[in-house]
This record gives structure tokens, sequence and C-alpha cells, in this order.
């Protein structure tokens, strides 16, 4: 082991109350940091989820023959907005609305096909997307009426976003507690060993010798506590994908298209989590040296 | 070549007030020199000088025909371990023992377990200390705890020790003693240089005495006198 880590484990070994307590505070941010960065990926891949099921449904009146319906399905699929088109017609519905009603003869039998409505099921590519299609839609001649879930996709869409922000802001406050905290146990370090800095400096000692020992025990901090916030997201990793929660896997905004199972993303969390860490506990023990070691 | 010199240097901690006034001399290795001179006269800053703790405003200091002003940030540990320093307030760590005290100046530049528990007792034994090695410094005389100070400042070998004011904090009784180590050192060949205002142990050692009062070089004698 480096002289440096040594000297710096008797550092953390006469201070153990405070790192104790340093390491707990650092560990709440970076649970933080995990769990927003969960929540946020968790919600996009719902979100993409929801978007896929979402579609206007646009229904016809009776005297809207086929072509004409044909011919308005082929202009619709060169709309860049619209992702699939599924056209449901008058005989398609009597077949799904029996496969729904299967035992309730009674009702099936007052049901003809001509009495069902055809339909366009529209499904666009960006969610947002959907309302223009829905107003333009409902103003075409022959449409009898435009469906689609509005409420709880834009719902959901608004809440995510609140998490979000509010999780940031949370996540902001902790990492300036931490890295004020890692700043504040150096300075105690560095005020209790004020007399044994100076005789070192006095005897010769170079500068990386006094500062490198303070330099990991920030590192410490920060990838200790990190570390530990690594080994709670990656429980929750595996837990996610045990209950087999994303299918189709954890869907990264930025890479669109790529799902994960989220034990994988779990272990990309940590390493952001680790490198978080070290940066943190790196920065704060540079700037606690730069401000109150007169070395 | 002089092993020390300082050339017409002058400094000021603050603007328009020297604490050193042009101030030259040279100190042959081997010699042992005192630096009188009132409270205040500057005689702590020519050794913060020389340890690169401070820098002159004005002059150049010289150390083995070496500017020392020149000296890079990442070469001062070097400087500092050729030149050992004793205060009078010892500076000691008074958790470690006598004997980690002393290791702390070998273990700065990183010397073996090996060479530390070979040196350090011969250094102990220099200054006559090898029974009190594991005692704590609140164990110790105002005198052992200087010599400590002066074993921790011998580690290293260095060319020259600078003692300020060893003896301003110790009984009258041991004075005797660390300057009797003090001679003793300098006998083998260390160069010393001693800051004091004591002019019986001035006068008494009738060695080289440079006098400097505000900051300006008075007199430099060879077994001279002083007379506070």
């Amino acid at each position: 082991m480096p002289k440096s880590w040594s000297i710096f484990m008797s550092n953390v070994k006469k201070e153990k109350l405070l790192s104790v307590s340093n390491i707990l505070i650092m560990t709440v941010t970076f649970v933080l940091l995990g769990l927003l960065i969960n929540i946020v990926v968790f919600s996009q891949t719902a979100l993409r989820y929801l978007e896929d099921q979402a579609q206007v449904t646009v229904f016809f009146k009776d005297d809207f023959t086929e072509d004409k319906i044909s011919a308005m399905k082929d202009g619709l699929s060169k709309d860049k907005r619209v992702s699939a088109l599924v056209y449901v017609s008058k005989e398609d519905a009597l077949r799904i609305f029996r496969e729904i009603n299967k035992d309730e003869p009674v009702l099936l039998e007052s049901v003809s096909a001509s009495i069902l409505p055809a339909s366009l099921e529209v499904r666009a590519g960006n969610i947002s997307n959907l309302k223009p299609l829905a107003e333009e839609l409902k103003i075409v001649d022959g449409v009898e009426e435009v469906r689609y879930f509005e409420d709880v996709v834009s719902r959901f869409k608004f809440w995510s976003t609140i998490v979000y922000i509010v999780g940031t802001l949370l996540v902001l406050i902790f990492l300036v507690v931490s890295y004020s905290v890692v700043i504040a146990a150096l300075r105690t370090t560095i005020n209790s060993k004020g007399v044994e800095f100076e005789i070192m400096k006095i005897v010769g000692a170079s500068d990386d010798y006094v500062k490198l020992p303070l330099i990991h025990q920030g590192v410490f901090f920060g990838l200790f506590s990190s570390f530990i916030a690594s080994v709670i997201m990656i429980l929750l990793g595996v837990g996610v994908t045990l209950a087999n929660i994303f299918p189709k896997g954890l869907g990264l905004g930025f890479l669109p298209g790529i799902f994960m199972p989220p034990w994988v993303f779990s272990i990309i969390l940590s390493f952001i989590l680790l490198l978080s860490g070290f940066l943190l506990g790196y920065l704060g023990s540079s700037v606690a040296i730069k401000k109150y070691l007169n070395y | 070549m002089p092993q020390i010199e300082f050339i017409n240097v002058s400094k000021e901690y603050d603007p328009g007030k020297k604490v050193l006034d042009d101030v030259t001399f040279k100190v042959e290795a081997g010699e042992f020199m005192f630096v009188v001179g009132p409270s205040g006269a500057g005689k702590s800053t020519i050794i913060k000088l020389l340890t690169k703790e401070e820098t002159p405003e004005v002059g150049d200091i010289l150390f083995n025909g070496e500017s020392i002003l020149n000296i890079l940030k990442e070469s001062v540990p070097d400087l500092r371990r050729k030149i050992g320093v004793v205060f009078q307030d010892f500076r000691l760590l008074d958790s470690k023992t006598v004997f980690d005290n002393v290791a702390v100046a070998l273990e700065v530049a990183d010397s073996s377990l090996e060479e530390i528990r070979s040196i350090v007792p011969n250094v102990l034994n220099m200054v006559g200390l090898t029974e009190k090695m594991f005692k704590y410094p609140k164990q110790l005389s105002g005198g052992e705890k200087q010599k400590v100070a002066i074993a921790r400042a011998l580690a290293h070998e260095p060319d020259v020790i600078l003692a300020d004011e060893p003896t301003g904090m110790i009984d009258p009784d041991s004075v005797d003693d660390v300057l009797e180590v003090l001679e003793k050192i300098n006998s083998l060949g260390t160069t010393i240089l001693m800051a004091t205002h004591d002019q019986e142990i001035v006068n008494a050692m009738k060695k080289r005495v440079l006098r400097i009062e505000r900051g300006q070089v008075i007199s430099d004698k060879k077994g001279g006198k002083y007379r506070a």
C-alpha cells in the first residue's frame, strides 16, 4: 500500500465519527442521484410504451365508402407524423365485437356489420402529434368521430416532468452539501494537523507528500459512498428485471430504438455514480487544500 | 567557495518597512557562526530566507555556489534536506515518540524502514538520547526536547544546521548540553548558524559573530563578543 494511503487511513481512523457522517451524507446524495436517473429512464421508457399504444381512432360515416377511406389512408401514410395505419372495416369490427362479446349471444344476435362503423387507427411517431392529427381528422368529410387517449398520456408526461424537476433540484442540493462536506472534513484534518504539516515542510517533505493523503481522503469519501449507492442501484436493477416490469427493456431517450435489460442499465448507472463520486471527492479535496493548506 | 552567501539582500514584509536592508555576508563550510541582535533585528528572517520560506525583494542568496532564488518549487524539499533547522519552540509532535519524531524527517524523504531503523538510533546517540528513544516529548526536559529537534535536523546529514534561538526556552542547566551537542556536530564538519540574543552564550563560545540591528549588518568578527 502506498505511504500516502496509509497516512490517509490513519487520518480517517482518527476522525471516525466525522468520516462516518461524511460518508452517510454523500451516500444519500448518490442514492438520490441514482434514483433520479432511474426515475427519468423508467418514465421515459413507460412513456415510450404508452406512445406505442397511443393512437387516434377515426370512425367513418356509413356513406363513406372503402374507396374514399383507402384514398384517405394513402394520404395519411405520406404524412411524416404518422408511424402506422390500420384499417378496420365493418366486417373486421364485427369480428372484434364478436370476439369480445362471445359469451353474450343475445347481444351478438342484435348486432350486424352494417351498424358498426369502419375505422382507421392512426399511430404517431411522437405522442405530441396525436392532438393536431386528431384535430385535422375531425373536420374531414365522412368522419363521424375521432377518439384518442389524450389525458392519460399528457398527465403522465406532466407528472414525470415534475418528478424530474424536483429530483434534479434535490440532487443539486445534495451535491452542493456533499461538496461542502468534503471540504469541511478536510479543513478539520488540515487544522488538526497544522503543526505536523509545518514540521514536514521544514524537514523537506514534498508538496505531494502532504497533499496526496488529503486528496486520497476526499476520493475515498466519494468512491466509498458512491459504491454503496451503486450496490443499491444494482439491486434495484435486478429487482426490476426479475419483476419483468419492462418486458422490452429500458429505453434511453438519447438512444432511440435501443432497449436494454434493467440490470445492464444499473451497471452502467453504477459506473456513472462511481465516476461522480471520484470527481466530487477529488474536486472537493483539491479545493480544500488550495483554500486551507498554507503550504 | 563559501557555503552560504548573502549578496546585498533586502527583505520587507510590509511595503516600506525593511526587515533586512542590503545584508551581505559569507559563511564557509564547517564554520560556527552566531547571528546576534535584538528581537526584530532580522535574525529569523535570515533563516527563513535560507530555507526558502521567504524570498528577498532585492539581492541574491547562494548555497554551495548556487542561487536558491532560482530553485524550482519542486526542488525546495531537496534544499531543505541539506539544511537542518532547529527552533526555539522545538516543534515536536506530542503524539509521537522521540524515535518517531526523528523518523518524520526520513519518512518524508521516502526512506525505507531499514534506513529509518539504522539512522534514527545513530542520530539519537549523537545527541545523547538513546535511552529516551521511546519516550514522548511530554516526558522530556526542555533541553532534551531541543536535542530531539537537533537529532531530527541531523537525520538527513545536512550541510548546515540553522538554529533559531535554540536555547530560548530551556532551563539554564540544559543550555550547556545543547551547545555541547551543536559544537560536536560542528566538529564533525557541519556548518552551524545560530541566531541568538544571549550574550553569555556568545561570549563564552568565542565563535564568529555577525551582529544585525534594524536589518543591517553592524559588525562581523571572528571570536567576537556581543553586548546586548
